[in-house]
């Protein structure tokens, strides 16, 4: 009779643990449904998102479509004014000379250098911030005697160089502005000017539609 | 059960008059709108009320036209706007972004204002000198942004008086942050994309900073943090190394020029 008992307690056990699992498992699949239902789509994400895209890190679909990992394109659609003047661009890869550092570092996709949903070193880079070490190393070790025994993760962090624009940061830039006045001799803003149409302001066209009901 | 049904109709019917209400304006506002727009650019540039608040189409009245109906003609500048940090969310169908959403310091008082196009604009008077200054201390509270009034930058835009909007030499907190640029076809326009020239600090250095100062007074202050967050209080005292290196670079190659 007690050993029955005890059985039968053991078989209860089983049971209540199976149905604990299986109970568990409806409620987080109820629970992620009911987030992707309801919008709230951030409990989705893998990781912290970088302070670029934090704003608006509940719209996977701005850079996602479906599981497919994201691209250039995605990229291109918020980015393209700041990649007009790539050094590290398509058209320097196809010289010969650079072609072959390719294989190194593919940093012709975006996502080489600049994942999501994971740690960022600084500017939205998630690789150790010796990267430029991989192609660049000799700059350190004696081939440019001014840059001989720099430290490998400064180039960036420095503030000294910038990998896709370096139009204000090269040595022939920097050179050629060497020994300019605190003050240049003209500011270069340019004016805003405004040409009126008319010469005497028109009669408002709207009036009663705009006070009270209509929205 | 019928109470909660009757009590949810009544409130949502409560709400839509609360909102209508807010929304609409009576004579006394309209004729305080008309005669600012009388005066604006936009009169003068035959922009009447029905060019914004009116569906040329279908006719339809709108009392709080958005960032679409303004890119009807400033295309480029609400472009910019939605690719920065103010615009973002519009453009990526999001609710609009509030003050309170920021991870910067913002003013309590501003925590709920929905960033549009007349979020920083008064779209009646046209005037952009607000717009660039004062529109933004409305939110933002952080250091530089606070020292603003009491850098050199300030000084000089109050010593040149009233003005429609900033002039050649005017330094605003938009000067910098949401800066003039000249297209190829010589158009001057605003580029709104907020985050554009914030960083890297040398884009800074090149599109705004060097309208005005040379290279290294430049780049010695803009990599200075205090004097970033002091926002340009005193001239730099930084001295940059690269500056240093490019200099005795310079030193180097003249030295070989003479010696051959």
């Amino acid at each position: 009779m007690a050993k029955t008992q005890r059985s039968f307690l053991s078989l209860s056990a089983l049971f209540n643990v199976r149905n604990t699992v299986i109970v568990l498992c409806l409620l987080v699949m109820g629970w992620l449904g009911a987030a992707f239902a309801l919008d709230h789509k951030t409990i989705f994400l893998p990781g912290v998102t970088s302070n670029g895209h934090l704003l608006f890190e509940a719209s996977c679909a701005s850079c996602h479509e479906g599981f497919k990992p994201v691209s250039n394109d995605t990229c291109m659609r918020c980015h393209e004014a700041e990649m007009a003047t790539d050094a590290h661009g398509p058209k320097k890869f196809r010289d010969l000379r650079w072609a072959a550092e390719l294989e190194k570092l593919e940093v012709l996709t975006c996502t080489t250098c600049h994942n999501e949903h994971v740690h960022m070193f600084d500017r939205g880079v998630h690789l150790k911030p010796d990267l430029c070490m991989i192609c660049h190393e000799g700059i350190i070790q004696g081939e440019l005697a001014s840059h001989k025994g720099f430290s490998p993760d400064g180039c960036w962090t420095a503030g000294c160089h910038n990998f896709h624009d370096h139009r204000s940061i090269s040595t022939g830039f920097l050179r050629q502005s060497m020994g300019q006045a605190d003050m240049l001799p003209k500011p270069a803003l340019p004016a805003r000017t405004f040409k009126p149409e008319l010469t005497a302001p028109p009669q408002p066209d709207l009036g009663k539609e705009l006070l009270g009901g209509q929205a | 059960m019928r109470n909660w049904v009757l009590e949810g109709l009544l409130l949502l019917v409560l709400w839509n008059g609360l909102t209508i209400s807010a929304l609409a304006v009576d004579q006394a506002q309209l004729q305080s709108i008309n005669q600012s727009w009388s005066q604006s650019a936009h009169a003068f540039a035959d922009v009447n009320c029905s060019s914004c608040h009116q569906n040329s189409s279908t006719k339809q009245v709108t009392q709080r036209p958005n960032h679409e109906s303004c890119r009807s003609c400033h295309e480029s500048q609400v472009d910019t706007f939605l690719l920065g940090k103010h615009g973002i969310r519009l453009l990526e169908g999001q609710t609009a972004l509030t003050p309170a959403l920021a991870h910067l310091p913002m003013q309590a008082a501003a925590h709920n204002k929905q960033m549009n196009c007349n979020t920083c604009h008064d779209v009646h008077s046209v005037k952009t000198l607000p717009a660039s200054v004062d529109s933004c201390l409305t939110c933002h509270k952080d250091t530089h942004s606070l020292n603003y009034k009491n850098s050199r930058h300030a000084e000089l835009l109050r010593e040149e008086g009233a003005l429609p909007r900033p002039s050649t030499v005017s330094t605003t907190c938009a000067t910098c942050h949401l800066p003039r640029q000249t297209s190829a076809s010589g158009t001057v326009m605003v580029n709104h994309n907020n985050t554009f020239t914030l960083l890297p600090r040398d884009r800074m250095v090149k599109e705004v900073c060097m309208n005005c100062h040379g290279m290294e007074f430049a780049y010695n202050s803009i990599f200075d943090d205090d004097l970033v967050e002091s926002n340009f209080a005193r001239p730099p005292t930084l001295s940059m190394d690269t500056l240093k290196m490019v200099r005795a670079l310079e030193k180097q190659r003249s030295g070989n020029s003479q010696s051959e």
